[in-house]
């Protein structure tokens, strides 16, 4: 087997990972009362765990037991010792806070710098950063490892994709970081502007890092092509740490897992028992190394294969493949993530009337590109006028400032509704 | 050897005193090469672990594996021959010995050839020592003490040094003066694992540390981290910063 980035083992790597997680036990249990009761039910103590084998006797954490424990019940240090916050959701749309210790933030970020560098990013390039803030803290890390590698930022957040090309050409960016849905957008931009509208656009562009949504292969070759840049994807999670728990390195075969500080499992989603090494589940991780949010087995949702296979460059050590799907019903729109559940919360929150609504998801090269909500009253009403009202409108904004994006809102008929289930159509459209 | 390879992996380890539990499952490992620091208060299982490891106390779980080679159990003077040696908290000399002697019984293992070849070379390294060559350990200074204590373990032949709290009860000259001849030591390749109360200067020393309490480890990374880390600086460094702290 091919050592890992360090040299090591896979059996070091195993024992380092021990060494980690049993450190982690520790902590969680002397700090944190939700995992320090579930031992206690159990009758497990952090010391009963001596091998990997032991540690599937832990029960796994949910999105649930996140939002349950709303806003610090599951923090394993003192607010004092934490320096920086996230919120994110829960699969119901319930609010989970994330915080990150300063020793997390420097380890978060040094993953990051050296996924930069595994891609060959130097103090010679312009990066690029044209995420939404708010709605994606993890673009922060993006900035600061450009920073510690000496690149040059030019965090550009969401200006407009004629702005992004701009920037992208009078600054001389190299590398972009961005969503696959704004990459797609920007691409399609930077076709019109080479139609003549806005004059010739030359790019200095030659990789482009896409995340934290995956990257449908259709969408990879049509930037590649489109942008004549490298194509990479990361991987990251929500309520841990994004980007960073794995990056695709230049062999473009899989995402290389940082496995001294994340401890990866592949359970099949229904039964969470161990499925065969090399097949289909679903992504369980522990974080080894997280200080301030410890989560030890968290259940990611994300469907995968873990492969231990050596890589075309050469290193060993486990690698993701590609996120096939989720074992849940997450969409994303625009790179933004949102559920069923959560959008039913806020439709029925704003008119209690509603009882019932379909969501149409539009989709652009296998990426959500647009949502279109229909919703029914339980009293019948259905007027024209009330897809012009004001209460309407007013439902449009809030679903825009809480979902982070902007949904086509529709008042049918109960009868006229689609049958349940959600509804996908692929809108094919020249980028 | 590679000088990535792990050179003591501790896995496992459990200790009790009699019913009372010392360690609880304590994994750590030294890199050939390195320093290790071991921190944590008074009663967290940092002197009980370097004897589990020195073959001093009976581990009642776990494995201690040096240079690859399964060690738990073994008698202390075969761990010894194999090259991990200890310099044993309170110095332990022989007070009624010469300097000389001291050194001499260090470097018994290896024969009487090897001593009367090396011992000299360890002089260069301890001048104070080799001005007193003929005195009565008993009869010399705490440092010097220390240094002789290092000098006699260094007799001995160690790919790995352990040291019990070299700097318990010394000048903060003197242990000054002990931490620049570990770090040269260091420089000649020598791989040390130290436990220390004083965890401002152990970091400052070493390259990567582990934080005990209660007999677990809760913390690891490289002493630059550490010596950064709040509940570190908070339990660990002195009463001034603990102040600053809690204000």
């Amino acid at each position: 087997m091919a050592p890992n980035r360090d040299g090591e083992s896979r059996d070091q790597v195993r024992l380092g990972q021990l060494e980690q997680l049993q450190m982690l036990l520790n902590r969680a249990y002397l700090n944190v009362d939700f995992y320090r009761r579930r031992m206690d039910r159990l009758g497990l103590q952090p010391e009963d765990i001596a091998t990997f084998e032991d540690f599937r006797r832990f029960p796994f954490t949910t999105s649930g037991d996140l939002a349950a424990h709303y806003p610090y019940g599951l923090f394993a240090v003192p607010l004092k010792s934490v320096v920086r916050l996230k919120i994110t959701h829960s699969r119901d749309g319930s609010p989970v806070v994330v915080g990150f210790t300063r020793r997390d933030i420097q380890l978060w970020q040094n993953l990051m710098a050296r996924l930069y560098t595994q891609l060959g990013v130097t103090d010679r390039d312009i990066v690029q950063v044209a995420y939404n803030y708010s709605l994606f803290p993890g673009a922060f890390t993006f900035n600061h490892a450009a920073e510690q590698i000496g690149a040059t930022l030019a965090p550009s957040a969401m200006t407009s994709a004629t702005l992004q090309l701009k920037i992208m050409q009078d600054f001389r960016s190299t590398v972009l970081a961005t969503t696959p849905s704004f990459a797609v957008h920007i691409l399609s931009t930077l076709k019109a502007a080479r139609n003549g509208r806005i004059g010739q656009v030359k790019s200095d562009l030659r990789l482009l890092l896409l995340g934290p949504e995956p990257v449908p292969d259709e969408t990879r070759k049509l930037l590649h092509d489109g942008l004549q840049a490298e194509v990479h994807g990361l991987y990251g999670v929500s309520e841990m740490i994004e980007p960073g728990i794995a990056g695709e390195c230049r062999a473009g075969s899989g995402y290389h897992l940082a496995e001294e500080h994340f401890l990866a499992e592949i359970v099949h989603p229904v039964s969470g028992q161990p499925v065969p090494a090399g097949q289909e589940g679903e992504l369980v991780i522990t974080t080894l190394a997280a200080e301030a949010y410890p989560l030890i087995r968290y259940r990611t949702g994300d469907v995968t294969v873990l492969r231990e296979t050596p890589c075309a460059c050469g290193r060993g050590g486990a690698r993701l493949g590609e996120i096939l799907r989720r074992t849940d019903d997450r969409l994303s729109i625009r790179g933004i993530p949102c559920y069923p559940a959560q959008i039913g919360n806020i439709l029925r929150g704003l008119d209690p009337s509603i009882s019932d609504f379909r969501l149409l998801v539009h989709r652009r090269f296998g990426l959500g590109d647009h949502l279109d909500i229909l919703v029914a009253r339980a009293d019948g009403r259905r007027l024209a006028a009330d897809s012009r009202g004001a209460d309407l409108d007013q439902m449009r904004s809030t679903l825009r400032r809480v979902l982070g994006f902007g949904a086509r809102l529709q008042i049918v008929a109960a009868a006229d509704l689609p049958a349940p289930g959600l509804i996908e159509k692929t809108v094919f459209l020249d980028p | 050897m590679n000088p990535d390879a792990t050179l003591l992996r501790v896995l496992n380890v459990s200790a009790r005193y009699g019913s009372i539990p010392v360690l609880r499952r304590v994994s750590f490992h030294v890199r050939t090469g390195e320093i290790v620091a071991l921190i944590g208060a008074n009663g967290a299982g940092k002197s009980t672990l370097l004897k589990v490891v020195s073959g001093m106390h009976p581990a009642t779980d776990g494995e201690v594996l040096f240079a690859g080679e399964a060690i738990q159990g073994g008698a202390p003077e075969r761990i010894v021959r194999k090259g991990l040696v200890q310099v044993p908290e309170a110095r332990q000399l022989f007070p009624s010995l010469t300097v000389m002697e001291n050194l001499e019984l260090g470097g018994y293992v290896h024969g009487r050839r090897y001593v009367r070849e090396h011992t000299e070379q360890w002089f260069e390294l301890f001048p104070a020592l080799a001005a007193r060559r003929r005195q009565r350990a008993g009869t010399l200074s705490g440092g010097e003490q220390q240094m002789l204590s290092l000098a006699r373990a260094l007799m001995a032949k160690p790919k790995l040094l352990v040291l019990d709290e070299p700097s318990l009860g010394l000048a903060p000259l003197i242990v000054a003066e002990i931490y620049r001849n570990l770090a040269a030591l260091r420089q000649q390749g020598l791989t040390i694992l130290l436990v220390e109360q004083n965890a401002l200067g152990a970091l400052q020393l070493a390259d990567r540390g582990y934080a005990l309490e209660a007999g677990r480890v809760l913390l690891a990374g490289s002493a630059a981290e550490l010596l950064q880390h709040d509940d570190i600086r908070r339990a660990y460094l002195g009463k001034d910063y603990r102040h600053k702290w809690e204000k």
